[in-house]
Order: structure tokens, then C-alpha cells, then sequence
């Protein structure tokens, strides 16, 4: 089987609760997952069977305007789904497959899938300019939840799957790093306020528990020291739970089992330290994940759950802000603006922040999506993400001069340096909304 | 073979038509929706739900900021179809008199009837047309299709112009008869078909395509509601309401099983 990423070896598979199922399988098991997943979630079959192939995806798909490649279109990357779907779970597809485009399973399809469900960024695009509202997204985490559960998964996952139930946290961070590193920044802020700024980590009786990205303990930290800041000036009672120093949930990406745990652990954690209010911070699809799925994966929750920038959009009228002489765009994450409702905290926070704020073109919920998104930050896709990322340079080209690229998602945060750097922007600062936050405080 | 048309087949192709399309909306409906799949930025409230995908509905909302052009043909194709049908309802019930109910002359009805009529029969023929053209040369979309979206499109042009082909000045239907007939067919006092071939042959084609409907991608329409249904969902709120019931079975606490249930464990591979 020939794709573009690394796929998890049979070991690294099973230590995650997905031994890999014999090739000679392949089809029994996959025709019974499609079963079991037609029964379990609606959009699937709807989905499916609802486009009528009119193609008005194409061209609303960065990952196709980037790649040029047939099956990266919405509509025919669903078809290789629709296919194998058609040809065994339909009337007609068993009786007349070539008339409806039925295809039988044979050596190619897993390979197939993996190649182009791992080229979706499940950014939702399509959903908002398909004349049905079919979101190819829902196909795609489809696809990649039962390709784990036959054992295929990319290698990257299956890891971050592993550091996840090891230490809570995607990067594998144990706890006395997670205490070393809140020192560590501690002390940066109080040499840059004056003022004993706290990061606590753990502590009962918290009002709110607050789920940073693990990769604002090490590479955003700026996103991290924003948000300290912030609840700092707003003195309330907050702290970090070391089991879960993850807002994404890289299950919502390839399982969705996996994804269910941790939204387990999230309720945990808030259980544990007695918060009553979530907030999450910078994380795109773990915003996706805490909000749209908590209730779904595992039923009723007991706590308030807030992204970072609603809340600080919240107490905005409260901070005192000195604004930043900068120049500033916004990079709307697909699951905020499109997944996740939020679009214009992020705007409103920006603009108290810096003087001059400009918009790309298109924005909001037709903003289209860093090349990232979903998970695709392998080293080995790095030319596939270029090109996936190629839409979004040139929006971010048009604008000219820029000082900063905000962008309040860990993915996009990752992914956005490499296209900037590939398209001739490799000067232009980068980081979170947050951040601007932070550096735009003053203290009394 | 005339009663077997004019007698039999439209209670078989009201049947399968029905029955097939409630059996597919059915067996979507009865799968639980587990997660919230909110399109942002969504409507807050019922009224504002039902206002966005009514809003959709009219006006191909999306398709219009997405391609302006397909939305011209495929906007005035579906507009047209919806003046064909019910033209059809009105216009023979009332034996094109119907616009007599809102003031007209009966000779102003009948000629606003024709124009009205034509001009949908005629809007239509030409957008099936221009969407078939736009199948076969844009080089993606032809890539795309399946041969059964072009016999959908030319199933459809079959119909339409059988039935504009009736309107033609040197065509006569006799209209009464035709009212009688169907009129017999609903109160099931048979009444036999009229004899004009082409009304034969245009009946004939609307009720293989019924037939047809629920096997193919006709069944869009349907699928487009519940699709816009799911995608304008309130959003969860936390802490969630007292009494909200689970949304599907993934959210109790079922342990993850290693292989659906109904999967042989350790049988070979077909």
C-alpha cells in the first residue's frame, strides 16, 4: 500500500487499542464497520446519499485549489466512500453498480482512503457552499475512524493517541516538566510586569479550570502568558490540570473512541479540582471536540464550558489596554468560525489590542483553512501541506505589509510558519490572539 | 396494454413512489444524530431555523455565493419544475379556469394559464438541457458523474418535452378528458385514458420516473431537508439542562469494543 504518510506499526496500533486486522480481512471488517457507523450517526447516509455530483465543491476546497488533484474534491473524495457504500448497502448499487458508479472493494480502496480521507482537512468549507450543506467532513471522520479501527492509522496519531493516555497531554509532557515550564514563564512575566503573575497547576478548589494546548507550555507561549495575564488582571480563582494540558482532542481526528475518553477526562479533571467553569484555550478542533461533542460522546455535563476568546471577549470593557502600533490580520480557524461559533470575539479582541486591523478576503465562516487542519502536521506530508496551505498564503499575500498573523489555533500555529516560510513570508510575525492580549495589558 | 397504462401502472408507480421514498427518509430517520453538527454562524432560535433553511430553499442560498451561473439554471430548473407541478394540479382541476378565482375573465385564465404553463414547460426544457451540457463539458464534472446522472437528466428531458410538445398549436389535448380520466384514477372509478399518443406517452414516462424516484438521486429533495435539519441544531449548552436525554447510545458508557457486533470474530476474509 503506497501513501503519503507514515502509517502506525502493528505494536504502536495495538498499544492504543487498535490491533491491526489481517489484509485478508480487510474488506469483511471494513463492510461491517460502515454497517455498524451507518447505524450509528445520520449524516453518514445522508450525506452520501444526498449530492447529486453537480461539482460546485470544487472550487470551494482549498485542498483541491492547492493540490489540483481529481480526488480532492469534496465530492469525489466522498465518492471513494460512496462507491464501496453504494455497491454493498444499496439496492441499486448491488443490482446496477456500474449504472450508479458502485464500485466493488478491492486491493486499492484502503489505500485509497488513507491517501485522500488523510487530505481533507475537514475544514467544513464545502458545507457552507454546497447547495445541500453536505459536509464532506463528516465523511472524512467517517473514513478515519474506521480505517483505525481496522488497524490503518497515520503513525503521528497513534503516538499522539499514546502520549495522551501516558501523560494527558499530546506532547508527552510529564508533570514536573509541566511545573518546571509554568516556572519558567512565571518568571518571564514578572520580569516583564513587576508582578507575581501565577500559572498554578492543580490546585483544589479552583472556580475555573483552565485547558491550555500542550504546545503553549513549549512552543506559544506568548498564548499561554496572555491568558495568565489576563486572569491575573481579572483576579480570579483559576488553575491547570496536569491530566488533562490538552485542549486538543486528536480523537475527533481519527477516532472517534479515542475521542471519547478524552472528553471522559476532561469531565474527570473538572470533577477532581471542583471547577465549575471550563474554559479552553487556543485549540481549533479541541474547541470543536469540547463543545459540539462533550454531550454526545458522554453524556449530560456538569460544568460551564467557554472558549478562552468568548471570555475574555466577556470582560473586554474591564481590561486596560495600551494598543500595539501593528499592523494585524485574523486567520479564522475552520473550527471556530465555521465548527465552533466563534467569529467576531476574536475580531473584537484584536482591534482593543492593535491599531490597525484589516481583514483577508474571504473571512469569517468562508475563510479557508491553514492546510493543517485535522491533524495533518506529519513531517512526511510536508509537500502536501504546502500545497494544502496554498490558498491561504495568497489571501494572506494580497494584504501587503502585515505585523503580525493572528491565527488562535495550536494547528494553524504549526502549520502556518512552514506555508508563510514556503510562499516568501517567512518575516511576518505569527501567533495567537491571546498573545496580543497579554502584550497589550498595562499594569498600574 | 392501454388499461394495463391507463389502469395499473399509476397505482403501481403511486406505491413504489411513496412507499420507496418514505422507506428511505424512514431509515435515515430512525438513525440517532449523536453529535450537534452546527453550521456557524447558525440561527439562534426555532423561527430563525426555520426562516434559514426556508430562505436556502427558495433561493439556493449557497449555490448563489458559490457559482452564479449554476445557480441560474439549477435555481430557475427547480422554480420552474415547482410552476409545472403545481400548474398541472390547478390547471386541469380547474380546466385552466383557475385564475377566474382571483378576478380574471375566463378567457384571460385560460390565456394566462397557456403563457404561464409554456413559458415554465419551456424554462425548464432549457435548463435540463444546459445542466446536461454542463455535465459532459466541464472536465471535473464530467469526471464525477455516474451514467445514471445523465439518464436522470434525460429521463427528465423525456417528460418535459412530451409534455411541451402538447402545447404545441397543432396539437390538440382534449383537456376534459384528461381531467375525467385522473378524476377516476383518485376516486378509483375507473375511467379509461384518452387516446391521444402523446398525453399515452408523457403519462407513461411520469410514472416509470416515479418508479424511478426513490432508487435514484431524486430523492435530493428529501435528503436536502434533513441534511439542513442537522446542520441548523441548536448547539449544545453546558452545564447541560437537567433531563436532557442521552442523544445516542456512543454517549453512555458502553466500553469500546475491538469489532462491531455482528462481525465474525476470526473468520477468513472474503
Amino acid at each position: 500500500m503506497k501513501v503519503p504518510l507514515h502509517l502506525a506499526k502493528e505494536k504502536e496500533a495495538q498499544a492504543i487499542g487498535f490491533p491491526p486486522v489481517a489484509e485478508a480481512e480487510h474488506q469483511m471488517r471494513l463492510l461491517a464497520e460502515i454497517d455498524d457507523y451507518r447505524k450509528s450517526a445520520r449524516s453518514l447516509m445522508v450525506m452520501l446519499e444526498t449530492c447529486t455530483k453537480c461539482g460546485a465543491c470544487a472550487e470551494a476546497c482549498h485542498s483541491y485549489l492547492g493540490t489540483q488533484d481529481f480526488n480532492n474534491i469534496p465530492a469525489a473524495r466522498a465518492d471513494l466512500f460512496r462507491k464501496i457504500y453504494k455497491r454493498y448497502f444499496t439496492f441499486t448499487g448491488k443490482n446496477l453498480s456500474r449504472f450508479i458508479g458502485a464500485e466493488d472493494f478491492d486491493a486499492e480502496t484502503i489505500g485509497k482512503w488513507v491517501t485522500y480521507f488523510y487530505q481533507c482537512n475537514e475544514c467544513r468549507r464545502c458545507a457552507v457552499f454546497c447547495p445541500f450543506g453536505i459536509d464532506t467532513a463528516e465523511i472524512t471522520i467517517a473514513a478515519r475512524h474506521i480505517l483505525t479501527r481496522l488497524g490503518v492509522m497515520p503513525r503521528f496519531m497513534a503516538g499522539i493517541a499514546a502520549n495522551m493516555a501516558k501523560t494527558g497531554n499530546n506532547m508527552g509532557i510529564p508533570k514536573p516538566a509541566i511545573l518546571d515550564s509554568a516556572e519558567f514563564m512565571e518568571d518571564e512575566m514578572r520580569e516583564e510586569t513587576g508582578l507575581e503573575i501565577k500559572i498554578t497547576v492543580d490546585k483544589p478548589g479552583s472556580d475555573i479550570l483552565y485547558i491550555p494546548s500542550s504546545a503553549d507550555f513549549f512552543s506559544n507561549i506568548d498564548t499561554m502568558i496572555g491568558a495568565a495575564k489576563m486572569f491575573h488582571a481579572l483576579e480570579v480563582n483559576w488553575t491547570i490540570p496536569s491530566t488533562v494540558l490538552e485542549a486538543a482532542n486528536f480523537g475527533l481526528l481519527f477516532n472517534l473512541d479515542v475521542m471519547k475518553e478524552q472528553n471522559e477526562r476532561l469531565r474527570e479533571a473538572a470533577a477532581s479540582l471542583g471547577a465549575k467553569l471550563v474554559i479552553q484555550g487556543e485549540c481549533g478542533h479541541g474547541w470543536r471536540a469540547a463543545k459540539m461533542y462533550t454531550e454526545g460522546a458522554t453524556g449530560p455535563a456538569p460544568f460551564e464550558l467557554v472558549h478562552v476568546l468568548e471570555y475574555a471577549y466577556q470582560h473586554l470593557p474591564k481590561f486596560k489596554l495600551n494598543k500595539l502600533p501593528w499592523r494585524v490580520t485574523l486567520h479564522d480557524p475552520c473550527n471556530y468560525a465555521r465548527a465552533g461559533d466563534i467569529i467576531e470575539q476574536p475580531r473584537a479582541i484584536i482591534k482593543a489590542c492593535v491599531t490597525d486591523f484589516v481583514e483577508m478576503t474571504p473571512n469569517r465562516e468562508r475563510n479557508y483553512c491553514c492546510g493543517g487542519g485535522s491533524g495533518l502536521l506529519m513531517d512526511e506530508m510536508m509537500e502536501i501541506r504546502m500545497q494544502l496551505g496554498k490558498k491561504k498564503a495568497e489571501q494572506v499575500k494580497e494584504l501587503g505589509h502585515l505585523d503580525y498573523l493572528a491565527s488562535p489555533c495550536s494547528i494553524c500555529k504549526a502549520q502556518l510558519p512552514h506555508v508563510m516560510k514556503h510562499y516568501g513570508m517567512g518575516d511576518l510575525k505569527m501567533g495567537g490572539v491571546m498573545d496580543l492580549l497579554g502584550k497589550a495589558l498595562v499594569w498600574d | 396494454m392501454l388499461y394495463f397504462i391507463g389502469q395499473v401502472l399509476p397505482y403501481i408507480a403511486a406505491g413504489v413512489f411513496l412507499i420507496g421514498v418514505t422507506y428511505r427518509v424512514v431509515g435515515w430517520l430512525k438513525v440517532p444524530v449523536p453529535f450537534q453538527l452546527t453550521l456557524f454562524p447558525a440561527p439562534r432560535d426555532g423561527v430563525g431555523r426555520i426562516s434559514a433553511v426556508g430562505i436556502e430553499l427558495l433561493f439556493f442560498k449557497s449555490l448563489f455565493k458559490n457559482d452564479k451561473i449554476l445557480w441560474l439554471w439549477a435555481w430557475s430548473l427547480h422554480i420552474a419544475l415547482a410552476m409545472v407541478i403545481g400548474g398541472h394540479v390547478v390547471g386541469i382541476y380547474y380546466l385552466m379556469n383557475q385564475f377566474t378565482l382571483i378576478g380574471m375573465t375566463p378567457a384571460a385564465s385560460q390565456t394566462m394559464s397557456a403563457v404561464l404553463g409554456t413559458s415554465a414547460g419551456l424554462v425548464l426544457m432549457v435548463a435540463l438541457m444546459v445542466l446536461f451540457y454542463r455535465r459532459i463539458s466541464i472536465p471535473e464534472v464530467k469526471r464525477l458523474s455516474d451514467p445514471a446522472d445523465y439518464v436522470d437528466l434525460l429521463f427528465l428531458l423525456s417528460i418535459v418535452i412530451t409534455g411541451n410538445h402538447m402545447r404545441l398549436p397543432t396539437v390538440h389535448v382534449h383537456l376534459p378528458a384528461i381531467k375525467a380520466y385522473l378524476g377516476g384514477l383518485f376516486t378509483l372509478t375507473p375511467v379509461p385514458i384518452p387516446t391521444d399518443w402523446v398525453f399515452v406517452v408523457h403519462f407513461t414516462l411520469v410514472n416509470l420516473f416515479l418508479i424511478y424516484f426513490p432508487f435514484s438521486k431524486m430523492i435530493h429533495f428529501a435528503g436536502y431537508l434533513v441534511n439542513r435539519a442537522m446542520l441548523v441544531e441548536a448547539a449544545p449548552v453546558y452545564p447541560t439542562p437537567a433531563g436532557t436525554p442521552l442523544r445516542s447510545p456512543f454517549a453512555g458508557t458502553v466500553p469500546k469494543p475491538t469489532a462491531p457486533a455482528g462481525y465474525p470474530a476470526g473468520t477468513k476474509g472474503v
